[in-house]
């Protein structure tokens, strides 16, 4: 089936079988091999992505779903050398170490001060509570959002 | 070949034909046509059974392009809900939140932002597990539940929708279209928990109690729970007995005491059948005691 | 921080050289990775927990691009995935693919086809037969007599062993006389602890892929903590000269012991390249991941005696170790176990057996502090119910008891012995007991009411590495290689991996300091196998203490290059010249002090040796570090119980940690909080049953039914604290210690000490969950 999605700002039209996955689409397609494959069964969020501004499993979204939306994936976020406030702020506060889940976090953050730049703590641990980091324990995670979010404003 | 050879993760290993009707009468014919036909609509409980070769419809019939079962209408005396409304919309819908508080502490509890950007609270119904927390609430609203058919529309209460884990009284090429949910008077006082081993994860139990109260005293009361039966489980006989009862803390205790005595558990890999009866016990109190207004950290 | 105070680089928290590479979405693990023409594998895996394979058919499979693989195709040799024992201590009993599965989900069979789906097809054609065999899922039930054999014959320093009664492997140990050192103790308390079984739930799954080379050779990417053991092993199984073999560094999406040996992937996808003649990669399903690899479930009886004085004088400890269908390490970590144990707290006696069985369920591996977090568990644990019963404050009983500075240490097993020569305990465990107001907290069980909260702590420490100042059964050394480029820049060369701790910035910024340039002047450079010396792996939390030890020595040595070569060129002696940095020319500079026009920037140092044809400043050394430091930690732990529904949270946590000279404060920190997440939820919700209907997990294998925390199951920032102790490990590069696995091994015990300060109910087995609980408040269940 044909499928035209807008991916990271630039319109992409594909042929695909109805069951082939978003994932697999960016990932094999487009080599945007930032959206990683934890669990693919909504459990980890190493996959979230942006669909039409809304973070969503891209693991278990149908790419064929996609016609008209807009996609944004973490290699969208910066362009150049130059990082988005939320890279940055991972960055510096150590919110990465194996950073296999950070794409993740980094996409449901971006969300997340979307829609709240002022988010409380409560309100930050609530909204990432769909990724897993196995590695951090989550509070340099919780300190680079809130660090992101003041830059932010 | 073996069920773990079966399943994989990594895509899904079905092949199917997509369908994207627009209405709700091509879609219910397309249902008709096709024995093995599925509706999808955020595809969170559906995607993951494909996955894992539980399901493997022939055909898929995608809901969201059809307007009809979009959004959340305030009628009045009840709310209505669209069938293909994410979890996401119904839990930032003001006329939820202020309307139907119960519904939309169910709703929040739902996985995560990613999935309830994904899922409908049809598909929450629809998929009839009994740890479902949307179709508690609807339970214990009292909601009803608007059906499409090839026979027409026709309406069933949300108490009487489910037939099983996975099963619901629904027949071929018959579709949810959305629900129907009165709003609770001012004298009414709800309250919805539940329990999981962490913050993400499918209820060990749960609990959603409704109390229309007059003075101190229960006129009407509705206590529904979940993943303590095959079904969520409304329990009429706690219900009755709670009727015309001052609500005060050996009312509580003696109801919770019916509550715990009163469901099926079975023992699965998220608890026993004796937790979930020691467990129903506290957060009856608990969920009684706040719907009834007697106080918000009650001790025991 | 006193040592710290000189210091130009340690310390200060620096960006990690990958962390553009990781927020962008541009760093490439395994798993992301992909070759033009290459294949994807999918591996058919025995659905039974014993049995054996009469026969594969592959005929169904009508795809011409399809490559399938069965167990007579690949080489008949018995191996053992991990590589770092002499062969006396080495027990082999793995096969590529098996023709006689003894878990489920061991692979049998392999198939590579042009995409993932088609591979499924083709994986879904192929039948095979199997004849079941009677399985046993429980280690006491495993060593009765007449239980099915698991293993027949192993092999030991490459000769037949017969196995018997399924033990895979014992060890026994004793000093003194704990036989008389019990009758003497005024206070004796023995118990029996169960753990559970869990899962590593790093976040990549084991993925590798192989690109077969012309003339026989393969260049492999996979999930690994060791290199230069994967091409002895693809060598050894395979026979390719090690020269045609290169295993390329790519960062790891987490792994806490889950690739210390080669993974069950790596040979397979290595035998499908071959065959196929195109590149082959192979990345595991969770699922199947979850089939692959778990912590060692340890059953442990444990006695411990004291004199009326609370000094600690006897100790006897028998273990258990259910290992799955195969050994991975199943023998050193015997003497881990005992090491573990007698290193926590002096015991003038003691006495030791251990005992590794074999199973029908997922073979274990090490996760993260191999073994300690268990045996830390249980001893700390048990050294609160003799604090009571010797009527001593459990916080001054261990004071009293720790072993610490000048003590004999033998953490890594009875042949890795050592001084203690830093320690921080006491300020670990003052520091921390003032922050949570430990003499305050709540009497245990003297609450009532819904919520209980109580405070509890426990100690423990991991070594920092292996090393020792002889040789004994374990393999541990590393190595590096730094050069001057002609930049006046440096590059840090080490087959060392980084499991996401920021193990190789650490290790450059020891490069940088001890050249004096700032961190940005050392580049790590990402290699291979064949442009690096070899490093054992990085396990037993050693990146830093001996990698950092390896990257200090042969920076020494490039720093005495310069000054011979830089001597030479200013006319002056060696031994006078003297080091700056000057942030002006961001250049360091080497000078004569007092002799104007006597000074070389870096760069004009390689400048002119480039072009006077004097070479490049480089060295290449290996390095074998002299002990394995033990790096002290501490936790103190308030919790709230709901004991209408059995829910655990944690309210508060203090957590102090001796590391030596901190490096990276905040990756140090990091460190902290992930072992307490992991620590947290081993003891209140991990676990994965066997369902003994089927053999298989309960979970079938989906993280829906195992758990991990999220965000909001871990305590708030304001809550959490951790601090690091003004320490100096003389034997390590700057001072510096380890912390990984330090970081999680008395997590367990505080946590379990605290749930008991609560409830005034003590549990003995792991998890202890919603449903113990419960049924303990009930009354039902537990002791007092
Ligand atoms: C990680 C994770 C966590 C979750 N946590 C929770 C939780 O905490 N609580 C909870 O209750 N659920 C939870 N779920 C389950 C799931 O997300 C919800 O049940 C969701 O509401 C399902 O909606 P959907 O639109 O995605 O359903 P789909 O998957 O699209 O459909 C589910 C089923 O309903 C049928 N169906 C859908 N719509 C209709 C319709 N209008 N008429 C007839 N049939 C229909 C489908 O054919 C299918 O059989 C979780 C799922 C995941 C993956
Ligand atoms: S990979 Fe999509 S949620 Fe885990
Ligand atoms: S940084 Fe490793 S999983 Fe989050």
């Amino acid at each position: 089936m044909k499928v035209t999605m807008t991916v990271n700002g630039r319109a992409r039209t594909f042929d695909v079988e109805p069951n082939r996955l978003l994932l697999n689409l960016l990932r094999e397609d487009l080599d945007l091999t930032g959206a990683k494959y934890g669990c693919g069964m909504g459990e980890c969020g190493a996959c979230t992505v942006l669909l039409d501004g809304e973070p969503v499993m891209a693991c278990m979204t149908l790419a064929v779903d996609c016609e008209g939306a807009t996609i944004e994936t973490v290699e969208g976020l910066s362009s150049g050398e130059a990082l988005h406030p939320i890279q940055e702020a991972f960055i510096e506060e150590g919110a990465v170490q194996c950073g296999f889940c950070t794409p993740g976090f980094i996409m449901a953050t971006k969300a997340l001060l979307g829609e709240s730049p002022e988010p409380t703590e409560p309100e930050i641990r609530e909204y990432l509570k769909g990724n897993i980091c196995r590695c951090t324990g989550y509070v340099n995670i919780v300190k680079a959002v809130q660090r992101a979010a003041e830059a932010l404003r | 070949m073996s069920a773990i050879n079966r399943q994989n993760t990594h895509i899904i290993p079905v092949d199917f034909q997509y369908h994207q009707p627009e209405t709700v009468g091509e879609a219910v014919k397309l249902l008709e046509a096709h024995p093995d036909a599925k509706p999808i609509a955020g595809g969170t409980d559906l995607v993951p059974k494909m996955k894992q070769r539980l399901l493997e419809p022939g055909h898929l019939v995608n809901l969201k392009r059809i307007r009809e079962l979009q959004g959340v209408e305030d009628r009045g005396g009840e709310v209505y809900i669209g069938a293909a409304t994410k979890l996401r919309a119904v839990e930032r819908s003001e006329t939820v939140q202020r309307r139907l508080p119960l519904l939309y502490s169910c709703v929040r509890s739902i996985g995560s932002v990613q999935i309830r950007n994904m899922g409908t609270l049809g598909g929450n119904v629809c998929n009839a597990s009994p740890a479902a927390d949307g179709a508690l609430g609807l339970v214990a609203l009292d909601a009803t539940v608007q059906v499409a058919g090839p026979g027409g529309t026709r309406t069933v209460k949300a108490g009487d929708f489910f037939a099983g884990p996975g099963k619901t009284v629904l027949g071929r090429g018959e579709l949810v279209t959305g629900f129907t949910v009165p709003v609770p008077g001012p004298d009414v006082g709800t309250c919805f928990i539940s329990v999981g081993r962490t913050a993400l994860d499918i209820s060990t139990i749960s609990i959603a109690v409704a109390l229309r109260m007059k003075g101190g005293a229960v006129q009407e009361a509705r206590v529904a729970l979940g993943s303590v039966a095959p079904t969520p489980l409304r329990l009429p006989e706690v219900e009755n007995w709670l009727k015309g009862r001052e609500l005060d803390e050996a009312t509580v205790r003696e109801a919770a005491g019916m509550v715990s005595g009163g469901i099926k558990p079975i023992t699965d890999i998220r608890g026993t059948a004796e937790y979930r009866r020691e467990a129903a016990r506290g957060m009856a109190m608990e969920a009684l005691t706040r719907a009834g207004g007697l106080e918000g950290r009650s001790q025991g | 921080m006193s040592h710290a105070s000189t210091l130009q680089v340690l310390g200060r928290d620096t960006p990690r050289q990958d962390g553009v590479a990781k927020v962008t979405g541009r760093e490439k693990y395994a798993s992301d990775m992909s070759l033009p023409g290459m294949l994807v594998a999918r591996v058919l895996k025995s659905p039974h927990p014993h049995a054996r394979v009469k026969s594969i058919d592959t005929r169904g499979v009508s795809d011409p691009q399809a490559v399938t693989l069965t167990p007579q195709e690949v080489p008949g040799i018995r191996f053992c995935p991990r590589l770092v024992s002499t062969p006396e201590a080495t027990y082999k009993d793995w096969r590529v693919l098996t023709d006689k599965p003894r878990y489920v989900g061991e692979p049998v069979a392999a198939v590579a086809a042009e995409s993932e789906e088609a591979a499924q097809r083709a994986l879904e054609a192929m039948r095979v037969e199997y004849e079941p065999l009677a399985a046993v899922y429980d280690a006491f039930a495993s060593m009765e007599e007449g239980a099915e054999p698991i293993h027949d014959v192993i092999e030991l320093n490459d000769q037949a062993l017969k196995v018997e009664r399924n033990v895979a492997c014992q060890m026994e140990a004793r000093e003194g006389d704990p036989e008389e050192g019990f009758k003497a103790a005024a206070h004796v308390v023995e118990r029996t602890y169960r753990t559970s079984r869990r899962y590593h739930a790093q976040l990549e799954t084991k993925s590798v892929l192989v690109r077969p080379e012309p003339g026989g050779g393969v260049t492999i990417w996979s999930t690994t903590q060791t290199l230069h053991n994967t091409r002895i092993l693809i060598h050894e199984i395979f026979g390719i000269p090690m020269g045609r073999i290169r295993v390329v560094k790519v960062p790891l999406g987490g792994s806490f012991g889950s690739s210390i040996q080669v993974n069950t992937v790596v040979p397979i996808a290595v035998a499908l390249a071959l065959k196929s003649r195109r590149p082959v990669k192979l990345s595991l399903t969770r699922e199947e991941d979850l089939h692959d690899h778990c912590s060692y479930q340890m059953v442990f009886r444990l006695k411990l005696g004291a004199d009326s004085d609370g000094k600690l004088v006897a100790g006897h400890l028998d273990a258990w170790l259910d290992i799955g269908g195969h050994q991975v390490q199943a023998y050193p970590l015997l003497g881990c176990v005992v090491g573990w144990w007698v290193s926590l707290y002096r015991l003038p006696h003691k006495s030791y057996v251990g005992k590794a069985v074999y199973t029908n369920k997922v073979p274990s591996c090490a996760f993260r502090g191999y073994g300690n977090p268990q045996i830390t568990w249980a001893v700390e644990t048990l050294m609160d119910e003799l604090a009571e019963k010797a009527g001593v404050d459990p916080l001054d009983f261990r004071l009293m008891n720790y072993i610490g500075k000048g003590d004999l240490f033998w953490g890594q097993g009875p042949t890795v012995k050592s001084i203690i020569q830093s320690c921080g305990v006491e300020e670990i465990l003052s520091r921390g007991s003032e922050m949570i107001d430990w003499y305050n907290r709540p009497k245990a069980g003297s609450q009532r009411g819904r919520y209980r909260r109580g405070v509890g702590m426990g100690r423990g420490y991991h070594t920092s590495s292996a090393g020792a100042p002889v040789p004994g059964t374990v393999v541990d050394f590393g190595g590096a290689m730094v050069k001057l480029n002609e930049d006046g820049t440096f590059d840090y060369v080490s087959a060392m991996m980084d499991h996401g701790g920021g193990t190789m910035d650490a290790n450059a910024k020891i490069v940088a300091e001890e050249l004096g340039v700032p961190i940005h002047k050392v580049n790590i450079v990402n290699a291979d196998t064949g442009t690096t010396v070899y490093d054992v792996c990085t396990h037993a939390s050693r990146g830093i203490y001996s990698g950092g030890g390896a990257a200090l020595k042969v920076a020494r040595q490039v720093k005495d290059k310069i000054r011979e070569n830089a001597a030479r060129l200013l006319d002056a002696y060696p031994h006078a010249l003297k080091f700056r940095y000057d942030p002006e020319r961001d250049q360091a500079v080497i000078y004569a002090e007092g002799v104007s026009g006597r000074e070389l920037t870096f760069k004009e140092l390689a400048y002119a040796m480039r072009h006077k044809n004097l070479g490049t400043v480089a060295a290449v050394d290996s390095y074998r570090q002299p002990s394995c430091p033990p790096h002290f930690t501490g936790y103190f732990v308030e919790v709230e119980v709901d004991t209408w529904t059995g829910r655990v949270r944690p309210l508060r946590v203090v957590a102090g940690a001796d590391i030596g000279t901190v490096i990276n404060p905040k990756l140090a920190a990091g460190q902290v909080h992930g072992g307490f997440a992991q620590g947290w939820s081993m003891v209140v919700n991990e676990d994965l049953p066997h369902d003994p209907a089927t053999g298989d997990l309960l979970n079938r294998g989906f993280l829906a039914d195992y758990k991990v925390p999220t965000t909001r199951d871990m305590p708030n920032l304001d809550d959490f604290t951790v601090f690091f102790t003004d320490t100096y490990e003389p034997t390590g590069p700057f001072g510096a210690k380890g912390i990984g696995e330090g970081a999680l091994n008395p997590v367990a015990g505080a946590v379990a000490n605290a749930v008991q300060n609560a409830l005034g109910v003590r549990f003995y087995d792991l998890p202890i969950t919603k449903d113990m609980i419960l049924a303990a408040v009930g009354g039902k269940e537990g002791q007092a």
